[in-house]
């Protein structure tokens, strides 16, 4: 029979023992403060989002149009890392992960060549301006415009998700000339195929929200938790990846 | 161990104290698997972002929870299976699940789309993922009653078989 003081006793040290094998938070506090410092170190030094184009230089554009689908990656295809992001211009959380996560991850990873990043559309449908916003953005990743298009719509969402006025937002980073091309694009509805290749692609991959994340590294890809996940925690693991 | 928790006795009894073998087998295995999913990924901290998306603690708690987590509900699936400690596992699982459920409907009804991270990632959290956690809270309650009953029952027999002996004892 077993006695109940040595029962509880057992069971507390069991559970003490299980407490110092996982060795929960250790070295994660001193990584948290490591983390912070960068934070404020990339705040100070972000990047500046000028859209003063010459009339050469948009000529240039729009003579280079890219044949095929629409470029939207950015960084090195060698890149050891390749993340994969299903979002909605529209969707406030997708806002708030681009300019919290995307943006810092694109200056510390993708700048540098360790880290590949997709953007693949997946417009929801009770988002009402959602769709429009993805062909805009198509057709300017056609001229090589996709980062600052992007970048443009999120900043701005608070105000065309109202009234869905995109081409306001995007005459900000877009001369004249190269709105007019990509409004006409758009509206050809000949973006419609990329953004349902990227939707399908989605379905594929059991993508139900967004944004939805997927990671692939050394041959093996894994979904991050949807719904946007934090810089800090994402860097982390990126850093934990290349260092393997 | 065996005879302890599965007396021979009433059909009652026996049914109560199959249905309590049956229970901790399920919690068993259910916080086995747990263990498993998040284990056989490739870091910790894919769990501790699906901890983060519940947005209830600091990155080191996040950071520390995920790495404990898993262990314990490996511990607790291994000795709620095995039955021993039965009393105080099960008494562990409930507070456990209970915890569980009660931060997923926070968050459920606070309107966040977030992963469950019940086991693993790739499930929304949904009536459906509450519902399943709610029932296996009840078994679990159900289990922890019934564990410290048959002590009870087991303490008291015990506890007449002595005072039988004593008795015998005293009038040799």
């Amino acid at each position: 029979m077993i006695c109940r003081k040595t029962d509880s006793k057992t069971f507390l040290l069991f559970l003490f023992a299980i407490l110092l094998v996982s060795g929960p938070g250790r070295a994660a506090v001193a990584a948290t403060r490591q983390t912070a410092a960068k934070a404020g170190e990339r705040k100070a030094g972000s990047r500046s989002t000028t859209a003063k184009a010459s009339a050469s230089k948009t000529n240039k554009a729009l003579a280079t149009e890219q044949a095929g689908p629409p470029n939207k990656t950015m960084g090195s295809r060698s890149a050891p890392i390749t993340i994969e992001v299903f979002s909605d211009y529209q969707c406030p959380a997708c806002r708030v992960f681009y300019q919290e996560t995307l943006r810092p991850l694109m200056d510390d990873y993708v700048a540098t060549g360790k880290v590949l990043l997709i953007h693949r559309d997946f417009p929801l449908p009770i988002h009402q301006y959602s769709r429009q916003a993805a062909r805009l953005v198509n057709a300017a990743a056609k001229i090589g415009k996709f980062e600052k298009a992007e970048q443009a719509l999120y900043a701005r969402q608070d105000s065309w998700e109202k009234d869905g006025n995109l081409s306001g937002a995007l005459a900000a980073v877009l001369t004249p000339a190269e709105l007019a091309h990509v409004t006409q694009v758009a509206e050809s509805g000949k973006m419609d195929t990329f953004i349902e290749s990227d939707v399908s692609l989605g379905n594929s991959k059991q993508v139900h929200q967004t944004p939805s994340l997927f990671l692939t590294h050394a041959g093996q890809t894994d979904a991050l938790p949807p719904g946007g996940v934090s810089y800090s925690l994402l860097k982390r693991y990126l850093d934990q990846l290349l260092a393997q | 161990m065996l005879r302890r928790y599965i007396p021979i006795g009433g059909q009652a009894l026996k049914v109560s104290h199959v249905l309590l073998v049956l229970g901790r087998m399920l919690l068993g295995a259910v916080f086995l698997y747990a263990a498993y999913s998040k284990l056989r990924q490739p870091s910790y901290i894919l769990f501790a972002m699906a901890i983060h998306s519940y947005q209830l603690a600091p990155e080191w708690a996040e950071l520390g929870l995920a790495r404990a987590l898993p262990w314990l509900e490996l511990a607790l699936g291994l000795a709620l299976l095995s039955g021993i400690f039965l009393r105080y596992t099960a008494a562990t699982a409930s507070v456990l699940l209970a915890i569980f459920f009660g931060v997923m409907t926070r968050s459920y009804l606070a309107g966040q789309q977030i992963n469950c991270g019940c086991f693993g990632i790739g499930e929304a959290l949904s009536p459906r993922t509450l519902a399943r956690d709610g029932a296996l809270l009840a078994v679990s309650f159900a289990v922890t009653v019934g564990a410290f009953l048959v002590e009870r029952q087991h303490g008291n027999s015990s506890t007449a078989i002595s005072q039988a002996r004593s008795a015998h004892t005293a009038l040799e």
